[in-house]
């Protein structure tokens, strides 16, 4: 799920950037330091979207660099147990199948795939059906739902299932060329 | 007998579901006396018995404290049972519903008209909606069977794995670190073991640890759960597949509703005196004396019947745009949407005229006897409670259906006209033409009344 939300950052600037442009550094090293990772308690921040403010620097003994805490605005995504998610498959294997969904992996076990679904080894492993009219492999885009997470003060990685109605294949590559 | 079945799985529900239900205010303390379970049966099945009641009265009923009444209703309205509806209303206003109660013969509903305060007071209603009752209660079951078998099927939990060699355990939740670039399986960290999927019964005998055997008993368990489920509340799915094909029974909103039953008693009665105080409430509302609320008058189509034909649809979307016509055109246009032209009208107006005389001596009749029927039909069912009060619009409605269909749309549409033609402001004239239609047609309506006098 997206959040849009303020967050706070105390961002340490060198004394070089002090000067007209001051502020500009200041938010674009934000961008550079906080857009792309994630926190266990908000999720991936996906984007930057304003500052809030930036608050009276503060001097740090011996080095000179100065501290400012700067309150932001930005985009998060943060998975929840029992949310549905579109992915794209990045590996498939037998124990079943990994998808991401923009920054977040999931992980599908097979036991969580529909029972008629076989597993087939291969250049292309995959998941299909007996009469072939379902895929399974890398590149193809499922529809999933998240059973469970696993939040890691840097890293959230999730387990999905799609055994379960309206789950399941989107898109199939093969099937578009 | 199309509310019955409805009304016997109200009380099903309500035993199954709601029958340790505890309505409190948060700050009320946690004695003995405040323990109320069993009110919520109580009032559906007091529900099942009426039609819209003001939440007052029932409480009156009930012999319930308003407050506690209420929160019951707020309850029941979350779950969707329930619908209400409040307005604010003079003391006048509330005798439109007063005199709706009275052409519904639930006669405790009088003692009203003492107060003539011009204050307005909110008043609350409070009705049963059945078809949404039935989808509600199809819904539940569907859940808690949904929910006990996945968790016996193990769907929705997360995947464990074992290292056959080491017996250390991972949860699916590791998997991104246990594969490996070689093989198609996932791989102990410590011993580079290749690892089993715990739910592979064979593997999880081997473990057989203490774990293992709680897990097997929660299977036992969920089983046994799932078993009695099956066997508990049969009655009700029984009942639900009772009520699947019948139609549900509809009492429109407040408004649509109020206006029907006094349609219902001013039809029976004729011009007699009995009916003045429905025909006062009338004259305030439609006669052109200039109602305080306007907003709360709802140009809502309700129809009697009980069905929801494609048909009716139709003729509402029709009449809106046609509202400052005469009624007897909509009519006319309606009937062509259907049938043949111009001739239809003529054979209905003869119809919904001479016809209804004999037909409203004959139906009711039958009706008498069939009341008497039901009645040893409902006390060989032992119900809790007699039941055959509420029987009637909707049973009585379904008959004539069976008897006279041509009739019966010509009975609609004049409904339909009736209710419409007072907002879009026609005179006198029109509005007594409709009138007298009103009453010969629905005379069936009229019956009813008679019914629940007697129930
Ligand atoms: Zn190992």
């Amino acid at each position: 799920m997206f959040f849009h939300i303020v967050l706070e950052r105390n961002m340490q600037l060198h004394p070089r950037h002090f000067g007209r442009d001051l502020r500009e550094k200041l938010v674009s090293k934000l961008m550079k330091d906080v857009e792309g990772t994630c926190s266990g308690r908000h999720g991936f921040v996906v984007a930057i979207t304003g500052i809030e403010n930036v608050g009276k620097g503060l001097i740090r003994d011996g080095t000179g660099f100065v501290t400012f805490p700067v309150k932001y605005q930005c985009v998060v995504f943060r998975p929840f147990k029992g949310e549905i998610l579109e992915a794209v498959v990045t590996m498939v294997n037998k124990m079943g199948f990994f998808a991401e969904a923009g920054p977040v992996q999931i992980f599908v076990s097979n036991h969580l795939i529909p029972d008629d679904m076989e597993f087939q080894s291969g250049d292309m492993p995959n998941y299909t059906t007996s009469d072939g009219s379902v895929k399974i492999q890398k590149e193809s885009e499922v529809r999933l739902k998240i059973i469970g997470t696993r939040v890691d003060a840097t890293e959230i990685f999730c387990i999905g299932t799609i055994k379960d109605d309206f789950l399941g294949v989107i898109s199939d590559p093969g099937a578009a060329s | 007998m199309s509310v019955e079945p409805f009304n016997r799985l109200v009380k099903l529900a309500a035993r199954a579901f709601y029958d340790d239900i505890t309505t409190k205010g948060e700050n009320q303390p946690k004695t003995g006396r405040s323990d109320n379970r069993g009110i919520a049966v109580v009032v559906l099945d007091a529900l099942t018995r009426r039609q819209w009641v003001r939440e007052e009265d029932l409480a009156k009923d009930l012999k319930l404290h308003s407050k506690q009444l209420r929160r019951t209703l707020r309850f029941f309205e979350e779950e969707k049972l329930v619908t209400r509806d409040h307005r604010r209303e003079t003391a006048k206003g509330a005798k439109i519903y007063s005199a709706a109660i009275a052409a519904t013969a639930d006669g405790q509903q009088n003692g009203r008209e003492g107060e003539e305060k011009i204050k307005l007071h909110t008043h609350s209603y409070c009705c049963l909606d059945y078809a949404q009752i039935y989808d509600v209660v199809r819904y539940r079951l569907h859940r808690m069977k949904k929910k006990l078998k996945d968790e016996l099927e193990n769907k929705n939990t997360v995947q464990e794995y074992i290292c056959p060699n080491c017996g250390k355990r991972y949860t699916a939740l590791d998997a991104l670190r246990l594969v490996s670039p070689e093989d198609e399986y996932f791989h102990c960290e410590s011993c580079n073991g290749e690892l089993v999927a715990e739910s592979d019964k064979l593997a999880a005998q081997e473990m057989g640890d203490g774990d293992d055997n709680a897990r097997r008993r929660r299977r036992e368990k969920l089983k046994d759960m799932l078993q009695k489920m099956e066997e508990q509340l049969k009655p009700l799915m029984d009942q639900l597949s009772r009520v699947k094909d019948l139609p549900s029974p509809e009492f429109g909103n407040l408004h649509a509703w109020e206006l029907r039953a006094n349609a219902a008693v001013r039809a029976a009665n004729g011009d007699s005196s009995a009916n003045d105080s429905s025909k006062s409430s009338q004259g305030l509302g439609f006669g052109g004396t200039p109602m305080p609320f306007v907003g709360e008058t709802k140009v809502e189509v309700a129809f009697s019947g009980i069905e929801e034909k494609g048909e009716d649809i139709k003729s509402e979307n029709a009449n809106s745009p046609m509202k400052v016509l005469p009624p007897w055109m909509i009519k006319q246009g309606m009937n062509l949407t259907k049938e043949q032209r111009g001739e239809v009208k003529q054979e209905s107006k003869m119809e919904g005229t001479s016809a209804a005389d004999e037909y409203v001596k004959a139906y009711y009749a039958a009706l008498l006897q069939r009341q008497r029927e039901q009645e040893e039909a409902a006390k060989r069912e032992q119900e809790l409670l007699n039941t055959n009060i509420s029987n009637g619009l909707n049973g009585t409605f379904e008959r004539q259906v069976g008897l006279k269909s041509k009739r019966d749309e010509n009975d609609e549409d004049e409904n339909v006209e009736w209710e419409e033609a007072p907002p879009a402001g026609n005179t006198g004239e029109n509005y007594k033409v409709d009138l007298n239609v009103q009453a010969d047609a629905s005379g069936d309506d009229d019956e009813d009344d008679i019914d629940w006098e007697e129930g």
